[in-house]
């Protein structure tokens, strides 16, 4: 069979009439489980799997990958309207996304994240389609060393983001990689740092931590003002209009050279098996505001730092299928789902599926395709009528927040325990919101925490208890180029502007003389 | 919070409070070192690299803050997370009326426990005004929720009296 442009278009056609009425309410069902922290689209799935598995393969698949793709623009939706990520995916979201809902910008922070979502998401599904064995070597290249210096340019965002005091920035990081630290070790199972709970073995629930650091923190926070918005925001939001949604979605088309390669951060990230939505959302907005001429305006509302975290966890969706269908490994925790309905109808992933099943293997990214083309249009009324949700007053909203996000934080696990862990984070994250130590440098500790140790501990064990091995390889080092020019840059462009600065003052004082 | 003075001297700086993340990262770091000082040094390795370099970051800040507090610069008040002083009854009833919320729901069910404690949360915020429309709203979400998440998506919540008459009506209804 020739992959050309004719069976592509065949493809297109084929799934988008047979298949329009199943995607549509997917669409539906996984904005709203998306938005909900504690539902993943992962465990949306996992309860509906008895009707996936009655769907038959093609449907069912089709079904799981709407859901898993909508679930993704919808986390994005309460990280803007109140600051509170519907998963980790979307935790580097609100650093400037919440700061314009706070302008009375809403509506337009809602159609940049959709706009950006969809376009990334479909720029880098249509990138996989053509470009699915070479991205496929990707996995094949990078082991424990090269994953060490990948975390570390995620650790490296936590000074980025904490751009007015370094070092709270860098304590917040590290206290929280110590957080993430807790639980049994990998190679002896033996529990550090639980505080004798057992529920804690299997390392700090990421939910809840999430729940607490940013939902429980902002409710508590919240109670101090009448609303969400600043005065002018208020007033900019009363007489918000159809004009505003497409100023957003404007504003994002304007920057379609930023979501074409913040995107692209998104695939690549998501080709490794592991790493997941929310490091490439917080590398690339690592790298957003790296390369960015105003860096000094993200953390306020930029808008490109709203634009890369989006277009990276939506580029994620395509490159976490790709190792599943070339090798077999799940790049997610869906990934991992879509690998069980496949097993379950008898067909075997590899190579191999391209060559004996090239409707299913490919139309699976053409499913994603057309999830992305049908969800643009889909989310503009959203963002004008849900942005209203930030005009409620704050005395409504803040025990909505803490009921329904903390009985969010009990859904993954079924445990009353990781209530209470949200609230302990809670409180953490009220103190550090209270002396400007930033949450999502918390967040990203813990996050990353178990992913660095694993890798560490692979890489010494492999090298027999050798440090130096994270030195070890050619692609590793060349990584750590990167992360030190990466690290280098934001001083150099400070340095840059503070000598342009002290220049055109001497030229300024030349000229008067 | 530093403001300026008509004389021009800058306010001492309140920064008591700063110093309550780095000094819970301390104790907590020399905590969770004493629980792997027993095992072998791979499964060590890790922590004692993140941990060392969270105890000097920490190190650096305390003393960083010291010195202006000699200076005169900073005084050690804990006034950035007392303010806004008004807000400070809501804050604790709301934290104990969360606590509580968290104590009760594995007995008294999502339902119930949420109504209650949406409905005095909303009330203590509120200032005990608009009771009627705070009852139905509140009544409206505890049931809007328990027909989302237990009804349509079958989340395990925990369950309650009004669950459990619930669920044999939903059954006959569903079928199910």
């Amino acid at each position: 069979m020739d992959l050309d442009l004719a069976f592509f278009t065949e493809l297109f056609a084929d799934t988008f009439f047979n298949y329009w009425w199943v995607i549509l309410p997917s669409i539906f069902l996984g904005i709203i489980v998306g938005a909900i922290p504690g539902f993943s689209a992962a465990n949306t799935i996992i309860i509906l799997l008895p009707l996936t598995l009655a769907m038959g393969e093609e449907m069912g698949l089709i079904f799981m990958v709407a859901l898993y793709c909508s679930s993704r623009l919808g986390a994005g939706i309460p990280a803007i309207l109140v600051n509170i990520p519907g998963t980790a995916g979307a935790a580097a979201t609100p650093l400037d996304g919440y700061p314009l809902t706070q302008k009375g910008m809403g509506p337009q922070a809602l159609s940049i994240s959709f706009v950006s979502s969809n376009i990334g998401g479909l720029l880098t599904t249509i990138m996989v389609l053509f470009t699915m064995q070479y991205i496929i070597e990707l996995v094949y290249v990078l082991h424990s060393v090269e994953m060490i210096v990948i975390m570390l340019f995620g650790i490296s965002l936590i000074a980025t983001i904490a751009a007015k005091d370094t070092l709270k920035g860098l304590i917040a990081g590290f206290f929280g990689l110590m957080i993430g630290y807790i639980g049994a070790d990998v190679i002896y199972e033996t529990p550090r740092g639980t505080f004798g709970f057992l529920e804690l073995y299997d390392k700090v629930p990421l939910i809840p931590a999430l729940v607490g650091l940013f939902a429980i923190s902002e409710a508590f926070l919240i109670i101090e003002r009448q609303s969400i918005l600043s005065k002018a925001g208020q007033e900019k939001m009363k007489n918000s209009t159809w004009a505003d949604t497409f100023e957003g979605a404007n504003i994002a088309l304007k920057r379609w050279w930023h979501i074409v390669w913040t995107s692209q951060i998104g695939l690549i990230i998501g080709v490794i098996p592991g790493a997941g939505a929310a490091i490439a959302s917080f590398v690339a907005y690592q790298q957003s505001k790296t390369w960015s001429k105003t860096p000094e305006l993200y953390g306020t509302g930029h808008y490109e730092g709203l634009i890369a975290p989006e277009s990276a966890n939506n580029g994620v969706t395509a490159g976490a299928l790709v190792p599943l269908l070339v090798i077999g490994i799940p790049g997610g925790a869906t990934a991992a789902i879509m690998l069980v309905v496949l097993q379950y109808h008898g067909t075997t992933v590899g190579p191999d599926l391209f060559i004996d099943k090239p409707e299913l293997a490919y139309g699976v990214f053409i499913a994603m395709l057309l999830t992305y083309l049908l969800m643009l249009p889909a989310g503009f009324p959203l963002a004008r009528y849900m942005s209203r949700v930030t005009m409620v007053p704050t005395r409504y909203v803040a025990p909505i927040i803490i009921a329904f996000t903390l009985v969010g934080s009990f859904v993954p696990r079924g445990y009353v325990f990781d209530m209470n862990v949200a609230l302990v984070f809670g409180i953490i994250g009220y103190i550090a919101r209270k002396t400007d130590y930033h949450v999502a440098a918390i967040l990203i500790g813990v996050i990353l925490g178990p992913m660095l140790e694993n890798f560490f501990i692979i890489a010494l064990r492999m090298s027999k208890g050798d440090v130096t091995t994270i030195f070890s390889s050619r692609l590793g080092n060349v990584l750590w180029v990167c992360l030190v020019i990466s690290f280098c840059i934001p001083y150099l462009q400070e340095w840059l502007k503070s000598r342009k600065a002290a220049r055109d003052a001497l030229h300024k004082g030349e000229e008067a003389e | 919070m530093a403001e300026n003075d008509p004389s021009g001297d800058a306010a001492p700086k309140s920064i008591g409070a700063d110093l309550i993340i780095p000094v819970s990262a301390i104790v907590f770091t020399i905590y969770y070192i004493s629980t792997i000082i027993d095992m072998k040094w791979e499964a060590q390795v890790s922590a004692f690299l993140v941990g060392g370099i969270l105890l000097v970051l920490c190190a650096i800040f305390i003393l960083k803050t010291l010195l202006q507090v000699r200076s005169g610069k900073a005084t050690l008040t804990f006034d950035d997370i007392v303010d806004p002083v008004s807000a400070i009854p809501k804050r604790f009833m709301l934290f104990g009326l969360t606590l509580s919320y968290i104590i009760f729901v594995p007995y008294g069910g999502f339902t119930i426990v949420t109504f209650v404690f949406l409905a005095l949360s909303m009330l203590v915020l509120s200032e005990w005004q608009h009771k009627r429309f705070i009852i139905m709203l509140s009544g409206l979400l505890a049931l809007g929720g328990y027909f989302l998440f237990i009804v349509l998506f079958k989340r395990r919540f925990p369950e309650g009296p009004f669950e459990t008459f619930a669920k044999p009506i939903i059954q006959s209804l569903t079928g199910g």
